[in-house]
C-alpha cells in the first residue's frame, strides 16, 4: 500500500462513513465528576498517608528514645558494678592491711 | 522551558472525547463499553497530565491510550467468553436499532456494523487510517507495530471490507 494513493470511490465512501461520531453529551460530565471523586479519595489517601508515616515515624523516634534509656540504665549499671568491685577490692586491701597492723602491734607487744 | 504549554483537562476533553469515543466505539461496537473507555482514558490523562508537553502529545497520547484501553476490552470480553462479533452475524446486527446514540447515517451505521465484523487488528489499522485520516507510519506508531504489519492489516482489512460491503451494502456502496 503506497501512503500517498489517492483514495478510490469505496475508500472514500469508507472514510465518510467513518467520519468521528460525537460523543455522548454526558460524557464530558461524567468524566469531570469521576475526576472529582477521584480527586477525593486521592486527598483523603494523601492524609490517610501522612497519618500513617507520622506513626511510623512516632513509632521509630519512641522506639529509639527506649532504646537510649536502656543503654543509659545498661551502661549505669554496669558502672555501678564497677565502682562496687573498685570498692570491694579497696574494702579487701584495708582489711589485709589491719590484720597486718594488728600482727605487727602483737609482735610489738 | 519557561512560558511551556500548560494542559487544560477541560479543554482537552472538550476537543478530543469525540475521537477517543469514536475509536472505542468502533473497536468495541458497543455504545456503554465505549463510553466507559473514553472515561478511564480521560482519567488516565488526569494523571499524567504533568508529562503532557504539547497539544500534539496529548492528541497522540489519547489516540494511543484509547486503542490500548479499547483492545484491553476486547481481550477482557474474549476471556470472559462474551465475543459478540462471533455471536452476531452482520445480518443479525444489521436488524437492531443502537441504544440512545446519534446516528450519523443508515450507510455509516451499517459501515460501522461491518467495520465490527474484521478481525481486531486490522479493524484498529482501518479505524485510525479512514476515521483518524492517518499514514501507516502514523498508525504504526500509534499501534506500536511494524510498518509492514500495519501496511498488511491494511490491505487484508480493506480487501475484505470491500468483499463484505459488495454483498452487505450493494446498494449504497459504487467502489465495492
Amino acid at each position: 500500500m503506497d501512503d500517498l494513493e489517492p483514495m478510490d470511490d469505496f475508500e472514500r465512501e469508507l472514510q465518510a462513513a467513518l467520519a468521528r461520531r460525537p460523543a455522548p453529551q454526558h460524557l464530558k460530565r461524567k468524566i469531570m465528576e469521576r475526576r472529582w471523586q477521584h480527586a477525593g479519595r486521592s486527598h483523603r489517601m494523601i492524609w490517610l498517608e501522612r497519618l500513617a508515616a507520622s506513626l511510623i515515624l512516632a513509632a521509630v523516634a519512641g522506639g529509639a528514645a527506649f532504646w537510649r534509656h536502656q543503654e543509659e540504665q545498661r551502661r549505669g549499671e554496669e558502672a555501678r558494678q564497677q565502682v562496687f568491685t573498685a570498692l570491694r577490692i579497696a574494702n579487701h586491701a584495708l582489711e589485709q592491711m589491719n590484720a597486718q597492723l594488728a600482727e605487727h602491734n602483737r609482735d610489738a607487744q | 522551558m519557561a512560558g511551556a504549554w500548560q494542559p487544560d483537562f477541560e479543554q482537552l476533553v472538550d476537543e478530543h472525547q469525540s475521537m477517543v469515543f469514536s475509536l472505542a466505539l468502533r473497536m468495541t461496537g458497543d455504545y456503554g463499553l465505549a463510553e466507559e473507555i473514553a472515561q478511564d482514558v480521560f482519567l488516565e490523562l488526569d494523571h499524567h497530565l504533568r508529562k503532557i508537553e504539547t497539544p500534539l502529545h496529548a492528541l497522540l497520547w489519547l489516540r494511543r491510550v484509547a486503542m490500548s484501553r479499547s483492545a484491553d476490552a476486547l481481550r477482557r470480553r474474549r476471556v470472559r467468553g462474551i465475543d459478540r462479533w462471533v455471536e452476531m452475524g452482520v445480518e443479525i446486527a444489521e436488524t437492531h436499532g443502537s441504544r440512545g446514540e446519534e446516528r450519523s447515517s443508515p450507510l455509516a451505521d451499517r459501515v460501522e456494523r461491518l467495520l465490527a465484523t474484521v478481525p481486531e487488528p486490522q479493524r484498529a489499522a482501518l479505524v485510525l487510517r479512514y476515521q483518524e485520516d492517518l499514514t501507516p507510519e502514523e498508525i504504526a506508531v500509534a499501534l506500536g507495530a511494524p510498518l509492514a504489519t500495519v501496511k498488511s492489516h491494511l490491505q487484508r482489512g480493506l480487501k475484505l471490507l470491500r468483499t463484505k460491503a459488495a454483498i452487505h451494502l450493494k446498494e449504497y456502496v459504487r467502489g465495492a
